[in-house]
């Protein structure tokens, strides 16, 4: 007997049916070299400083994923490295992504020590977005300072209005929750704009400037479970402080923070919200509205105003199980896909096709891969 | 791994010649609707089934250059050891055991494949 031999397509990396259906991505990292971000720079002073032979203030982590992967490897550029718009599309030809919405992976610009250099990145990493990707057809979710509500609205008023620009990309951590009302100017311009606030995790929080993240040792636990909880409690501060009363249309994605924690949120958060009800009147934003209680129950806001990016997706492997999990935590309302291109948590969008909780249902499967994000991105 | 003294009968395949199989490298083939990654390790020959028991990343694609390269502080995505005989997957670097199937932290094991090489042609026994 003949046996057929054939040698494997090798562009293509993920299941064949990915690419019949439209596959949104929302967390999909470009990482500009040092020099070319720096000569985007307009103000000279800055760009002075940030030039010289010590760079950037160091901001030095206390634990690496090369610690936890065999031989040393890289967990951020485990992909490479896209720095102009063909590197997006040959990764994303390989991944069956049709729209990835991309953002400067600058993460720790949050926690570097001047506001007026940081300033001077964030206007030079927008530029940079606006040059190599907006005018090459890709959309971008573009650099919001956190540190600076101010400039915050400024950066939204200049570059906001590019067609191209469909969302802010920022940070959640522990310090100061986006619950804040420092933050109302900033909320009211993204409502104006019709953009989602993307909240993605920082490298700036790990583990040695949050009481949370002190004794990890393991990046398991630093990776897998500091950024959850940060990121539970913006989402909770959030909706206590009465965010969405005052913001109904503002929508808000969290990037890397996991997401099968929103039935914990959901029966938690309405169960003592319920019972301990009377301190919402003394929240700054109810003082000054004069109301007593949240328009609606906590978890009701979850549902309505928050996304989760889904990467990595750790679906159980039992598809009666994930269907049940994928219930519970409003995934066809709440999840949208998200790859992490490039790091090692990269999540290539295989789940939908080898588990039946999605290959079963249609609608869910469009949910996740492009329906929620098309409902809050005007693209 | 490539056995010795074997009749090369219809139980083996032929899926390349060596000089396809650069040394340190792999190549994917399916046979029979059987995806199959063939790796060169040191001039030896080894054969273990093509998808990652984790997310099912294709592991012919190991060692594959990553883009901008240069830029990054590791050529490629994964890839073959020849020194621990093990290959690193190009997602999420789970290392295989490319004599045993074997990925030592999960204790999860994928299907290996009997080699064999004749006349620079390399077979692999289905
Ligand atoms: S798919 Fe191979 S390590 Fe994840």
């Amino acid at each position: 007997m003949t046996s057929s031999v054939r040698r494997l397509d090798t562009d293509v990396e993920v299941p064949p049916e990915a690419y019949d259906d439209r596959i949104v991505d929302l967390d999909f990292h470009v990482n500009p070299m040092e020099d070319e971000l720096m000569s985007y720079v307009e103000d000279d002073r800055a760009r002075d400083k940030l030039t010289t032979e010590f760079g950037s203030t160091p901001v030095m982590g206390k634990w690496d994923a090369a610690y936890a992967i065999k031989e040393g490897n890289e967990g951020l550029y485990t992909q490479g490295r896209a720095e102009h718009a063909e590197d997006v599309h040959e990764a994303c030809e390989m991944l069956a992504v049709d729209e990835p919405i991309v953002n400067p992976g600058i993460n720790n610009l949050n926690l570097q020590h001047h506001p007026v250099l940081k300033n001077a990145v964030c206007q030079a990493a927008n530029d940079y977005m606006l040059d190599n990707f907006v005018d090459e057809g890709i959309y971008t979710s573009m650099m919001l300072p956190k540190w600076d509500p101010e400039y915050a609205v400024e950066e939204l008023d200049r570059v906001g209005e590019e067609d191209g620009v469909v969302a802010a990309y920022s940070w959640f951590d522990p310090k100061v929750p986006w619950g804040n009302e420092q933050f109302d100017p900033v909320f009211e311009k993204l409502v104006e704009l019709d953009f989602p606030l993307m909240l993605h995790g920082s490298l700036s929080y790990w583990p040695q400037h949050s009481y949370i993240g002190d004794d990890m040792l393991t990046w398991t636990e630093i990776l897998g479970f500091d950024w959850p909880i940060h990121g539970m409690v913006n989402v909770i501060n959030m909706i206590m402080r009465g965010v969405f009363d005052r913001f109904p249309d503002l929508n808000v994605v969290i990037q890397e923070a996991g997401h099968w924690w929103v039935p914990f949120l959901r029966y938690r958060m309405d169960e003592f919200y319920e019972m301990h009800p009377d301190d919402i009147q003394i929240t700054p934003r109810k003082m000054e509205s004069g109301e007593k209680y949240l328009n609606q129950a906590p978890s009701e806001y979850l549902k309505d105003n928050f996304y989760l990016c889904t990467q990595p997706f750790a679906l159980p492997r039992n598809s009666g199980e994930a269907s049940k999990m994928l219930d519970l935590s409003f995934a066809e309302e709440m999840f949208v896909y998200s790859s992490d291109w490039p790091h090692q948590t990269l999540d290539p969008p295989t789940w939908f096709y080898t588990s039946r909780a999605f290959s079963d249902d249609e609608d869910l499967r469009n949910a996740v891969l492009h329906g929620n994000a098309d409902e809050i991105l005007n693209i | 791994m490539s056995s010795e003294n074997v009749t090369v009968d219809d139980a083996f395949t032929k899926v390349a010649t060596t000089e396809e199989i650069p040394q340190g490298t792999g190549i994917g083939v399916d046979v029979d609707g059987i995806e199959i990654a063939v790796y060169n390790v040191e001039g030896e020959f080894y054969a273990i089934s093509n998808r990652c028991a984790h997310q099912r990343a294709p592991l012919c694609k190991a060692g594959d250059k990553k883009i901008n390269a240069e830029h990054t502080w590791t050529d490629t995505r994964g890839g073959v050891n020849e020194e621990s005989c093990t290959v690193s997957c190009p997602w999420h670097l789970w290392e295989w055991d490319l004599e045993t199937g074997e990925h030592e932290a999960s204790g999860q094991r994928i299907g290996t494949f009997d080699t064999h090489v004749e006349d620079q042609d390399v077979y692999v026994r289905i």
